[in-house]
């Protein structure tokens, strides 16, 4: 009787000292990363420099919509009469036609400014992400049109399914405090 | 020869240069003669700032409240309803993420990646469900976790699984965590979230294969509880060796056991143990030469785990990114595959030389080495010290819920005799006050 | 889900019970009705979608090759409509029908688990089984599951280490050497070839230094393209351009272009085969700009470059691209199509890592010449140079003066030396004017450029900023070719008109040697190989000479085939872009091991 009783504390003894030596883990681990951490908090963005507009972010995102937009930044536009990111490579005239837009859902507009300069803009909403006047733009033009996850679609998964299907690994996680990578003119 | 000027007249126009030309845009931004202005670049601020700390409050109450209803007012039906109320909130309003179960990669790639620190609010998700169950048992599982709600939504028709083959099945979760904290850590992908099976109803979309897979599972989930749960979950194994040493824990009965039986059945996760009965004699006798070859048996296995684990590092490596791009790029360098892909396209367009992604895959590779012992050793440890636990025989008197096994759901509560006695009473205790 | 347990007989079920289950019944078929239509809409989405595009995009260049008339225009526009309406329009069907799917669900699981409750037993614990026996039989079968997945890995394991990973890169990057590193250049080293090896190869438009002179003295003296005669091989060259062939170990280098195609061709040294073709594309912007190239210009004059692991190509219409040595084009990109009086024909030159592209256009007045440094991996801009000068037809050279390196360029007037590392300008001198072409020289410590019909200058390049009145060494007025570059060691040089008069001059004080006219015209520029001068003519004679100090013929060997390009002079062979072909003279030896 004397020896089980024994027996017990032994057991019950061991086991308190596992459950500190667990509660401490956790302590430590939670710990180490709290004192790294500094309350970043991340989010998914693209690397403009790094895409290479391959179209993946229009069928890859887990939203029906993706949440990967194409942005304009003006101060880099070349306001180009012929945009390569507008017209088809090869266009049949040089006109707003249907037959002659490179965007299949019509989603950026272009605007008379004065000659010989046109305004181009990104109806954000009809834009799907596919990318094809980001590649346009950076082959033949300034490069002022690019992708962008746009952060009021991004449900911010912590793997996002673009990041993991990129083949350039342009997604990175960016500090949700400074959560776009824009191209800016000095950089350009 | 005579100097012609303009005859590029069209195109010109185009090249016609208004303003000093900045950097090296082929196309220097016009300065316009009107007083046309430059729209500026809308950019919307992600709205996560504050959620996240609201969801880790929802988190720390919902968790208390779950230990309260579980282990104290042992209330089915509120048990039931807070789970709910995780699945629209954690689930649904939420989207899924952050979750307690993906977090476990955050936290591994904090360790090893020195960019990354994991936000406050996801170490929360991370450690605060460990701790509680340290203290309460699995109660996160029971009733916060809301990839457990939705399967325990739509369990109508629970099924029996035969005890040997849930103790084969759970080993998957063993190694899905070690490939996932592997991956993690090598900065590969976050597997545990890529194939989440439920974010994808969660979201109302995504991948289709991951749709299938999850509709799959919650169609399993109609007959056998919590397939995910027991099966497949990684932060679930975790919890489980934790909840062998928790403080308080759930108890069939609330006084004692009087060994009728009806409870027997009640569990839909087989978590539910009966009291043991000795042995035949001859039965120690091989039982405990058989606990002696486990014994041996471990470290054998730990060591051959951690050999595979090296070997196989060249496999495991195939899941980074950039090691299947070196070998991309090495097989188009020597003609041995025909055309390109955007990946190696990609990678030319930066002008890295190519050596230069040999080595840092080589590097990779031999980093999966190391974790490939770790994980190889790890799954080893699992499996021999399964084979352990199996052969040791356990003393117990009373129906009781398995420590590690039970979710916390709180079914059986209605089954004990003890209970309603115990209702009866408070309800008897509620009337004469 | 009662807290009570329920009151009721065991064998009926309660009040509901059927109501609930006929509510779930109906919900579950609604669910499945939901799901099949999200399910069809998918396949929709994914493949009458891209059907519909396609058709579109047949419909489109349908337009752009044949007669348009306004109702294939509507009907474009109207097929585009159709598609982006129907985009919309199964958003938002799958959005509703997911919702209305999740509702079905809801009710099919809230009525079914309601069922289940109304319907639930009163637990009737059977007579157990010998628990001892089946909780040790239980434990047994536990044991044997644990043990098959650990077999199961095992094996899983087994095939894997037996099959090896495709990890084939490791080599490469380890110590041992990869059997394709002494092909493939790009292998091993740095990303670019030193400038000691460019001097054994004939990495660009009249090689290296740009100065027509190749280190190699085995090089033929006699052949004879019509017997055959001393020709290695011969092979067409699909498309025509006036550029000159450029060699790097055992791969030959030019290209052509039509208006509809810009190709670079890559022929094997041995045989002479055509390894491979790459294609640049033609920048959008070219089919508006109504490009013109004079005819003697081409619409690929420029020579192309290589650093010894790229290659790099630029064609009239300002489009350049890079490609490896296998062929795979890297990069391509369109600088801006040049206003170019004549067409676009300065050649390109590379230093380290960079391929160097002088890109002087219009009338000089509007800010539109550059001098770019381009990154050969990536064709990102490194630096560029702005100048105020009008177009030019010269070709940049890289040389070393005094252990530095200067990038020179010939324009109208500026004779230039700007750092190849940043492109900062070292020192300028005013000594040419009108439409320079022949592309200056460094011989015998002096930089010499040549104004068409005019003059030589010989430019000391050792001064800094505007060097015009203090390093001018000397002038020699007696006439200046208008295509041919000139050639020169460290005590002639030579000047070839188009006309055939060879005028030679001491490099030391610009005096006058000799003159001689050799009657028939020229296009190519002439070499100097050891002690011989080589001089192919409009007709395809190589007029061979002794360097001395009066023009003795050696020899004169006919190819019968009208050449344009300046050949090139590699170990032991000279290879000859004609009209229509790439010829090779020399016997098949010695081909890939230079020096």
């Amino acid at each position: 009787m004397v020896q089980r009783n024994d027996d017990v504390t032994r057991r019950r003894f061991l086991r308190d000292g596992l459950w500190g030596a667990c509660l401490a883990g956790i302590g430590g681990v939670a710990g180490y990363a709290a004192h790294k951490s500094q309350r970043t908090d991340w989010v998914w963005q693209i690397d403009p420099y790094k895409c290479i507009a391959c179209g993946n972010c229009a069928t890859y995102c887990v939203l029906e919509e993706s949440a990967v937009k194409c942005t304009h930044v003006h101060a880099i536009c070349g306001y180009c009469k012929i945009c390569f990111g507008f017209f088809d490579p090869e266009p049949y005239q040089i006109n707003e036609g249907a037959e002659n837009q490179m965007c299949p859902t019509g989603a950026i507009r272009r605007k008379y400014v004065e000659d010989p300069y046109y305004e181009y803009t990104i109806d954000e909403p009809l834009c799907n992400g596919c990318g094809k006047c980001v590649k346009g733009c950076n082959a033949f033009g300034n490069g002022s049109l690019f992708l962008q996850v746009r952060h009021d679609l991004c449900v911010n998964c912590n793997q996002c399914a673009i990041a993991a299907a990129c083949p350039s690994q342009a997604f990175r996680r960016a500090p949700a405090d400074h959560p776009y990578l824009l191209k800016s003119v000095d950089h350009a | 020869m005579t100097r012609s000027s303009h005859t590029l007249i069209l195109f010109a126009v185009l090249l016609a240069t208004g303003a000093a030309a900045f950097g090296l845009e082929r196309f220097p931004p016009p300065q316009f003669e009107t007083d046309y202005v430059r729209p500026t670049t809308t950019v919307p601020n992600p709205p996560q700032g504050f959620w996240e700390y609201i969801d880790a409050g929802v988190l720390i109450v919902t968790l208390f409240l779950a230990t309260y209803l579980i282990l104290r007012k042992r209330s089915r039906r509120w048990i039931f309803a807070l789970m709910l109320f995780s699945l629209v909130y954690f689930g649904f309003f939420r989207k899924g993420c952050v979750c307690s179960v993906g977090a476990v990669q955050n936290v591994t790639l904090t360790a090893f990646d020195s960019t990354y620190a994991v936000p406050i609010a996801v170490l929360m998700f991370f450690a605060l469900p460990l701790v509680f169950t340290l203290f309460f048992g699995r109660v996160f599982c029971g009733a916060v976790c809301p990839l457990g709600a939705i399967q325990d939504a739509v369990l109508i028709h629970p099924v029996r699984v035969p005890r040997w083959l849930e103790s084969g099945l759970r080993l998957i979760a063993y190694l899905y965590l070690g490939a996932g904290v592997l991956f993690a850590a090598m900065g590969a992908m976050f597997i545990i979230c890529r194939y989440d099976p439920f974010v994808g109803f969660f979201r109302f979309g995504g991948n289709w294969n991951i749709l299938v897979l999850g509709g799959c599972l919650l169609l399993i989930g109609v007959f056998v509880g919590r397939p995910y749960c027991r099966f497949l979950c990684p932060y679930g194994v975790i919890l489980r060796q934790l909840s062998r040493l928790s403080r308080w824990r759930v108890t069939i009965t609330p006084t004692d056991c009087i060994q009728c039986r009806l409870c027997e059945d009640a569990c839909p996760f087989g978590a539910i143990r009966k009291p043991t009965e000795p042995w035949p004699a001859k039965e120690y006798r091989v039982a405990k030469a058989r606990l002696a070859f486990f014994l041996v048996l471990l470290p054998v296995l730990i060591g051959a785990g951690g050999w595979a684990g090296y070997e196989l590092r060249g496999w495991l490596a195939q899941i980074h990114p950039q090691v299947r791009l070196a070998q991309r790029i090495y097989l188009e360098e020597n003609a041995q595959v025909e055309g390109t892909t955007d990946a190696s396209d990609a990678f030319r367009a930066t002008g890295r030389p190519s050596p230069e992604l040999y080595s840092e895959a080589t590097l990779l590779r031999d980093r999966f080495g190391i974790g490939g012992v770790l994980f190889g050793a790890f799954v080893g440890l699992v499996i021999g010290g399964k084979l352990l636990s199996l052969s040791v025989k356990r003393r117990r008197t009373d129906y009781e819920a398995d420590r590690a096994s039970c979710l916390a759901c709180g079914r059986c509560y209605e089954y004990c005799p003890k209970e309603h006695e115990r209702w009866k009473n408070r309800k008897e205790r509620l009337g004469r006050s | 889900m009662t807290g009570a347990p329920p009151q009721i007989p065991a064998n009926e079920p309660a009040l509901g019970y059927r109501t609930a289950r006929t509510t779930a019944k109906v919900a579950g078929v609604f669910s499945v009705v939901f799901l099949v239509l999200l399910v069809a809409n998918f396949i929709g989405t994914s493949v009458i979608g891209p059907r519909r595009e396609n058709h579109l995009a047949a419909m489109k260049a349908a337009l752009r090759e044949g007669e348009a008339t306004d109702e294939k225009l509507s009907e474009i526009r109207q097929l585009d409509l159709r598609i982006r309406r129907n985009r919309i329009w199964r958003l938002d069907f799958a959005h509703k029908t997911g919702h209305a799917l999740l509702a079905s669900i809801v009710v099919f699981f809230v009525a079914g688990k309601l069922a289940r409750v109304l319907n639930k037993r009163l637990p009737r614990p059977e007579h157990a089984p010998d628990v001892g026996v089946e909780q040790i039989r239980e434990a047994r079968g536990a044991r044997w599951t644990v043990t098959a997945g650990l077999v199961i890995l095992g094996g899983i394991v087994a095939l894997l280490v037996i099959n090896e990973a495709p990890l084939a890169f490791v080599v490469a990057s380890g110590t041992e050497p990869s059997p394709v590193a002494a092909v493939e250049p790009n292998e091993t080293g740095p990303s670019y070839a030193s400038m000691e090896e460019k001097r054994v190869q004939w990495h660009r438009f009249r090689g290296p230094g740009g100065g027509g002179v190749s280190l190699f003295t085995n090089i033929p003296t006699e052949w004879d393209g019509k017997t055959g005669k001393g020709i290695a091989w011969k092979s067409p060259v699909p498309l025509a351009g006036n550029n000159s062939p450029v060699v790097w170990n055992d791969r030959i280098f030019l290209s052509g272009a039509t208006e509809t195609k810009q190709e670079v061709y890559c022929y094997d040294a041995v045989s002479g085969r055509l390894l491979w073709t790459g294609d640049v594309p033609i920048s959008p912007a070219v089919a508006a700009a109504e490009l013109n190239p004079m005819e003697d210009t081409g619409r690929s004059a420029s020579t192309m470059a290589t650093d010894g692991r790229r290659v790099y190509a630029i064609f009239v219409t300002g489009d350049i691209a890079a490609f490896d040595f296998g062929g795979r084009r890297l990069w391509y990109k369109s600088l801006g199509v040049p206003d170019s009086a004549y067409g676009y024909a300065s050649s390109l030159e590379t230093y380290e890592d960079r391929v160097i592209v002088q890109y002087d256009q219009g009338d000089g007045s509007e800010d539109k010449s550059r001098l770019y440094a381009l990154d050969g991996a990536s064709g990102r801009i490194v630096w560029e140079a702005k100048r105020e000068v009008p177009n030019s037809w010269t070709s940049p050279i890289v040389v070393e003066v005094e252990g530095k390196s200067q990038l020179i360029t010939l324009t109208d007037p500026w004779l230039l030396a700007n750092n190849p590392a940043d492109g900062a300008e070292i020192w300028r001198a005013e000594c040419a004017g009108g439409d320079v072409a022949p592309s200056p020289i460094y011989a015998g410590g002096l930089v010499l450029a040549i104004e068409p019909y005019s003059h030589l200058i010989a430019i000391k390049p050792t001064g800094q900023g505007n060097v015009t009145e203090t390093h001018v060494a000397w002038t020699m007025d007696e006439g200046g070719p208008d295509i041919c570059s000139p050639v020169g060691n460290d005590q002639y040089v030579y000047l070839l008109e188009g006309q055939g008069l060879l005028i030679c001059c001491s490099v030391a004080d610009g005096k006058k040697v000799f003159d001689h006219d050799l009657r028939t015209d020229f296009v190519a520029s002439p070499s100097i190989v050891g002690d011989k001068i080589y001089l192919l003519d409009a007709e395809g004679v190589m007029h061979i000479g002794q360097v001395g100090p009066e023009y003795k013929e050696l020899a004169k060997c006919e190819l019968g085939e009208k050449c344009h390009a300046s050949p090139a002079f590699v170990d032991g062979r000279i290879y000859i872009r004609s009209l229509e072909n790439l010829w090779c003279i020399g016997g098949p030896t010695a081909v890939g091991k230079a020096d």
